[in-house]
């Protein structure tokens, strides 16, 4: 067991923890919710890699809380209700209307966009977490930054290529940029003991993350010829903070299905 | 090259091709009987990896731990690739004839083109999600198996690939219906339901014994051209060889009292599954078909725009 | 064929190196718009379950292929011993007389290292 040094350090790393694992864990599951539907086989396959690589690293998130003694990390991903979950928003909205097996109609645009501002804002939180106070989190900040560079490559180029192509898609891509951005405050968001993780240098302060996230992606903009806004809102609520849409409570229901019947039994 | 090979010096050249173990790539000259066999037999095996990604689909998010998830996951992520690879062999037998992989979704809309009788069924619990997982895919083991040698080389190597894979399907599905096997009761109940269930649908999976149970068969084209080299009642018995004693073994049952193995004629005898509601199943009258076939042809609509948008940025971008 | 997405589905190529010294070495063909594009869903297509250290893309109708006529001009006679080490093995009895090992491509090779005196 590591040094935890005071209950308050623990008590800010458990809650950064629970952050970056409810994050991947509900953003993973909208991204396997797209298997099989994708625009194109090839990327149906490619894009099924980026959930795995994405849910891997919630485990290993969930793996960090389980050695706090939080609780198994199965426990951790499918027992906890919607209100004590702290994932963004953004995270847990669906990929479009209709539900995954009945008369889906997901909205490729919003999932580029969303993927695209999620992965960039994620490598930038590991590039800080890398330096941790709290070393099991940085030692698996090294590890999870790895596969970024693949995430981050993938959806650069759908994301540009949607918007250089005009018409429609640019139109569709620009909308979904402004429903994004009116919720991706809640991604940047640390929560309540945002100051205290800061100051206890367990991750950067988060307007300076912010403003690392504002230099990567204000060039992409500016490549594309598209005005880049930048202000970023909390429209559905801040999940880090406890506030989640019904949409979370729906899809916690599909998710825990299985595993309610019996959660002591083995799977 | 001035080619003076009347058609049948043709045929006769490719006949012997093909008995002296040798490959036929796709761009050599081909009759039309042996291009026709291969589409085929190749678009409705990748067209039924791709519908086959469904049913496993619906237990994605479902799944009852993460490492469940992670792995059903990457389950259904491989049916797709196996889709992929298989779509790519036909897409290059099926380009002389000026068609693509988009004619290829329009045959299935339409339902001009198949899929195989396990996927139009339901799969209402997990134990169902670990047993296609267990036996549907020992099941395609067992026929793609038989076919690494075809004699069709794209065919050939995108099987090697796809069986390399299965491994894996086999081994995914095994480790969920060994934890229900030695779970709880209700898990117990869970697995030998599903097992029920899919028992009829299984021994239809490889097709009728001859065409005189459902009128038509290209086990003996397939023979003759070397794709395939055992019957599909040879490739029902492999598997009965092969997977009953494992399924008893772990105090499941098989829903056929009639079933044993017969010393004297060395095979399993059993009962036939009913080949009419085989033929009224893959024709999409199956319990799911429509569902499922809505789902395909809903996400290709939907996101028709992307193909619409990107179709001309090879010069664009 | 819709002629408003058929420019969506080229196809391409797609090569592999499994580590830095290793050879590229073909995969499969996919279906893409781009080559950029086919660049990023090749790895996972093809390569998900292997370590990878390259990947090249090459759309297909830049390849230049053998018909099969063109591949009868593959054959040839098994007399060509001469270019081969199997056409001397006989040195080895030879240097053998003069108490010398034979310059193998086993020894050769392990002339890299450090050499033993």
């Amino acid at each position: 067991m590591t040094e935890l040094g005071t209950p308050s350090f623990k008590k800010t790393v458990v809650e950064l923890l629970y952050q970056l694992a409810d994050d991947d864990f509900i953003l993973a599951c909208r991204g396997s919710e797209w298997l099989g539907l994708a625009p194109h086989i090839e990327e149906d396959v490619a894009f099924s890699s980026i959930s795995q690589d994405t849910m891997g690293h919630a485990a290993m998130f969930y793996g960090l809380l389980e050695q706090l003694g939080e609780g198994n990390m199965d426990e951790l991903s499918h027992a906890r209700e919607g209100s004590q979950r702290k994932n963004a928003v953004l995270c847990e909205i669906p990929n479009g209307t209709g539900h995954y097996l009945k008369e889906p109609r997901y909205d490729w645009a919003f999932t580029v966009v969303r993927q695209f501002y999620y992965s960039i804002a994620k490598k930038i939180k590991l590039e800080s977490l890398k330096q941790s106070a709290y070393e099991p989190l940085a030692h698996a900040a090294v590890k999870i930054n790895m596969e970024l560079h693949y995430h981050i490559l993938h959806w650069t180029v759908w994301f540009k290529q949607l918007i250089l192509s005009g018409g429609e898609a640019k139109q569709r891509m620009l909308e979904a940029i402004i429903r994004v951005e009116q919720e991706f405050g809640d991604v940047c968001s640390l929560g309540p003991l945002s100051a205290e993780m800061a100051n206890l240098k367990l991750i950067d302060k988060e307007d300076v993350l912010l403003e690392r996230f504002h230099n990567s992606v204000k060039p992409v903009f500016h490549t594309l010829s598209i005005p880049y806004k930048g202000s970023f809102g909390y429209r559905s609520g801040r999940g880090r903070f406890g506030e989640h849409t019904q949409e979370l409570q729906h899809a916690l229901t599909t998710l825990t299905e299985v595993y309610r019947t019996d959660p002591a039994a083995a799977w | 090259m001035i080619n003076l090979e009347s058609l049948e010096d043709k045929n006769i050249r490719f006949m012997e091709r093909i008995e002296a173990g040798e490959k036929i790539e796709a761009d050599d000259w081909m009759p039309d009987e042996y291009r026709n066999v291969l589409i085929k037999l190749i678009s409705m095996h990748g067209i039924s990896e791709i519908m086959g990604a469904l049913p496993e689909k619906e237990w994605v998010p479902k799944a009852p731990t993460l490492k469940r998830k992670l792995g059903i996951m990457a389950k259904v992520q491989d049916e797709m690739g196996h889709g992929q690879l298989l779509l790519r062999v036909t897409e290059d037998l099926i380009k002389p004839l000026g068609r693509t992989r988009e004619d290829i979704m329009e045959d299935l809309f339409t339902g001009r083109l198949k899929f195989h009788n396990v996927f139009h069924m339901e799969a209402p619990t997990w134990g169902d999600a670990g047993l296609i997982g267990w036996l549907i895919d020992g099941a395609a083991i067992i026929t793609q198996t038989n076919m690494l040698n075809a004699s069709y080389g794209p065919y050939a190597r995108a099987l090697k690939r796809i069986c390399a894979e299965e491994v894996f399907h086999a081994q995914h599905g095994e480790a969920i219906i060994l934890a229900l096997a030695e779970g709880t009761d209700d898990q117990k109940k869970m697995v030998q339901e599903a097992v029920d269930r899919w028992w009829e649908p299984l021994l239809m999976f490889f097709g009728p014994g001859d065409a005189k149970a459902t009128g038509s068969s290209k086990q003996d084209v397939t023979a003759k051209y070397r794709i395939r080299s055992k019957s599909n009642e040879e490739l029902r018995q492999d598997f009965f060889t092969k997977y009953v004693p494992r399924i008893l073994s772990i105090g499941l049952t098989i829903p056929d009292s009639t079933m044993l193995y017969d010393q004297k004629q060395d095979k399993w005898v059993y009962q036939q599954p009913d080949w009419e509601k085989f033929k009224e199943i893959v024709k999409n009258k199956g319990p799911k078909s429509q569902e499922r076939l809505r789902l395909r042809e809903l996400s290709y609509e939907n996101n028709e725009w992307v193909r619409e948008a990107l179709a001309q940025s090879e010069e664009a971008i | 064929m819709n002629s408003k997405t058929a420019g969506f589905f080229q196809e391409y190529e797609v090569f592999s190196k499994r580590t830095a010294t290793s050879p590229m070495q073909y995969q499969f063909s996919l279906l893409a718009p781009n080559e950029e594009m086919a660049l990023v869903l090749a790895q996972e297509n093809f390569m998900r379950r292997e370590p990878v250290a390259d990947i090249w893309v090459m759309k297909r109708s830049s390849i230049k292929k053998m018909t099969p006529e063109e591949r009868l001009s593959l054959l040839r006679i098994d007399n060509k011993d001469y270019r081969n080490t199997k056409g001397y093995g006989y040195l080895q009895k030879k240097w053998r007389q003069y108490e010398q090992e034979m310059l193998d491509e086993k020894e050769i090779f392990s002339w890299g290292g450090k050499l033993k005196k």
